[in-house]
């Protein structure tokens, strides 16, 4: 193998290095400015940092933001797995025309578009009184990635040898206890995976949180973000502050599922 | 962030032949078919939260609904929506900035995708560092990356501070200001943020060739080029089709991008179809119109889930 970087090789990397290098430090920078160093071209890199951003955004209102998030996305991803993980067993251990539907349906429902989505539970919500609600927007969130965690926990549960399950089966236990005790512990990388996923996408979800909610002051962090920076006149600094401690949760998950996230899954869920 | 499960793949190195033999002891063992119970939560749930939307929304779009009559009485319509949408040329004029809007996401982040797993194939601290920054960047929230570019493509944000500065432009380019500029700038941070999901499963293709292959050609005098036209690439097409379809499906239905960043603006240069039925339905309330361009958009993505399917059969099978 030519394992020596070529030229173009490295014009890749740097260019890479660039593209997703930049973006991220620059958030951290802007964050630390006074507003007035924002945009000049000297203060560009030498500046005198600022933690005035954070202070100005560590108040009440952030703190029930982030409280409203950690709700709304902890929720969704008990939620979702709790129903995802036994289908995706479910059609991982059954075949036949039923199951093919199912999967197709799957396919399609995780492919629709949200705005699509948004339109309809929007009324029904109004209807059933779950409009203004966290309850309603987990709800919300937990249908929209239910099909995605079903089809990538399905190939997880796939892989679990049949042969664990029969020996169970021997002892007499019934079909739930051999599911939670023989093969969910074999299965924990993909559950693992899914619930990192699920997590990090229901963290970032603004699109239901913005309509359901009827008041900017129960908006979780990512709704908060999407709500300002559409605003006109925006406060650039006190906006990275805010992106930076919306991602700051994410960095840790992150830290924490980077293996995870690399290898399971493109190597575990593509295998 | 933008993700999407892929197909799974036969599995040659593991010694299960589990997959064939199933179908014989299902009928041996009549207690397989309780399987099927472990699927009635997802059932229940999506039927309420997923499919009966869906229904509500169909039947919205045949109806005269705005937010007066949202939660009343809806008076069945027919097809005026649809009618109304297409001949006011709003629908079609949508059609065509989503179809330029996807190619541009699809063809950026296909090749850029290939490119950088090509690169960081390599192991090394550099490549190494690099990964690990392209997939924090795509775990992000998009509203979080959405931000960010927003203030990087400003008038007075970095990238214009630089053109500026090396003498491309003396006024500010008005990345998302001119209608032309605005979508093409939104379709390129969209294909930014994909680009480290296709490069993951790219490089995972790639990781897959044995070391020996490359062995051989080096020592039959092989140029890189030549390693990555008759190597790499055919090994990663398997995988390409599906990544294909995946890409376009996430590029025809994003919206997040352009919500935080143009609102579908200037004028309405970056409505693509899903974000026109979501601005006519909650920012003009007229609910009708919204669901029947949303209807199209549904009927768009379940042709591209059609051919999803058939792209995952076809990659099974080979």
């Amino acid at each position: 193998m030519n394992t020596a970087a070529g030229p173009v090789n490295i014009a890749v990397k740097v260019l890479l290095t660039l593209l997703y290098g930049v973006p991220l430090l620059w958030i951290l920078l802007t964050s630390l400015k006074d507003s007035s160093d924002v945009f000049g071209a000297e203060t560009a890199l030498i500046f005198e940092p600022q933690i005035t951003s954070y202070a100005d955004a560590l108040n009440g209102a952030l703190f029930s933001a982030l409280g409203q998030s950690v709700i709304i996305a902890g929720g969704t991803t008990v939620l979702t797995l709790c129903i995802a993980i036994p289908a995706g067993y479910g059609l991982a251990r059954t075949r036949g025309l039923p199951v093919s539907i199912g999967l197709g349906l799957l396919i399609a429902l995780q492919m629709l578009p949200q705005t699509a989505n948004v339109i309809p539970l929007f009324q029904l919500f109004g209807d059933w009184g779950l409009l203004d609600s966290v309850l309603g927007v987990i709800l919300a969130d937990t249908a929209l990635l239910t099909p995605f965690a079903i089809i990538l926990l399905r190939p997880f549960f796939r892989a679990v040898p049949h042969q664990l399950e029969e020996a169970a089966a021997i002892d007499g236990a019934p079909a739930f206890r051999t599911f939670a005790s023989v093969v969910l512990p074999v299965a924990r990388n993909g559950v693992a995976t899914t619930g990192t996923l699920v997590f990090l996408l229901a963290w970032g979800e603004f699109l239901y949180a913005v309509n359901f909610f009827l008041s900017p002051g129960t908006y979780p962090l990512s709704a908060l973000l999407a709500q300002q920076v559409s605003a006109f006149g925006i406060d650039w600094p006190g906006l990275m502050a805010l992106a930076v401690l919306t991602s700051i949760p994410v960095l840790i998950v992150y830290s924490i599922t980077y293996r995870l996230l690399r290898d399971g899954l493109t190597v575990g869920a593509v295998k | 962030m933008t993700t999407h499960p892929l197909p799974a793949r036969p599995r040659p190195k593991q010694p299960d032949g589990t997959a064939r033999t199933d179908k014989s002891k299902a009928k041996r063992r009549p207690r397989r078919r309780s399987r099927y119970a472990f699927t009635i939560p997802a059932l229940i749930f999506l039927a309420a939260f997923s499919l009966f939307p869906l229904l509500q929304l169909v039947r919205m779009s045949f109806s005269d609904v705005t937010s007066a009559t949202l939660n009343g009485a809806w008076p069945f319509v027919g097809l005026a929506n649809y009618v109304a949408g297409f001949e006011s040329g709003v629908t079609g004029a949508a059609l065509t900035r989503t179809a330029l809007f996807v190619v541009v996401v699809t063809v950026v982040g296909m090749v850029m995708g290939l490119l950088a797993a090509i690169a960081l194939r390599t192991r090394g601290h550099w490549s190494n560092a690099l990964l690990a920054v392209m997939v924090f960047a795509w775990a992000l929230p998009p509203v979080v990356n959405g931000s960010v570019w927003k203030f990087l493509l400003a008038d007075d944000g970095l990238v214009n501070t630089i053109a500026r500065a090396t003498g491309v432009t003396e006024t500010a380019l008005p990345f998302l200001y001119d209608q032309y500029w605005a979508l093409g700038a939104v379709a390129f941070v969209n294909s930014w943020a994909v680009i480290p999901f296709n490069a993951l499963v790219f490089r995972a293709a790639l990781l897959n060739i044995e070391p020996e292959v490359f062995e051989a050609v080096a020592l039959d005098g092989a140029s890189r080029w030549q390693e990555v036209r008759h190597i790499m690439i055919p090994s990663v097409r398997p995988t390409m089709l599906v990544l294909l379809v995946l890409t376009i499906v996430y590029g025809f239905r994003s919206f997040d991008f352009i919500y935080v960043m143009t609102f579908g603006g200037p004028g309405d240069a970056t409505n693509t179809l899903p974000f026109l039925g979501y601005l006519q339905a909650f920012s003009r309330f007229q609910f009708g119109l919204g669901a029947s361009t949303s209807v199209v958009a549904v009927l768009v993505v379940l042709v591209l889930a059609v051919l999803y399917a058939r792209s995952i059969h076809r990659e099974e099978s080979e």
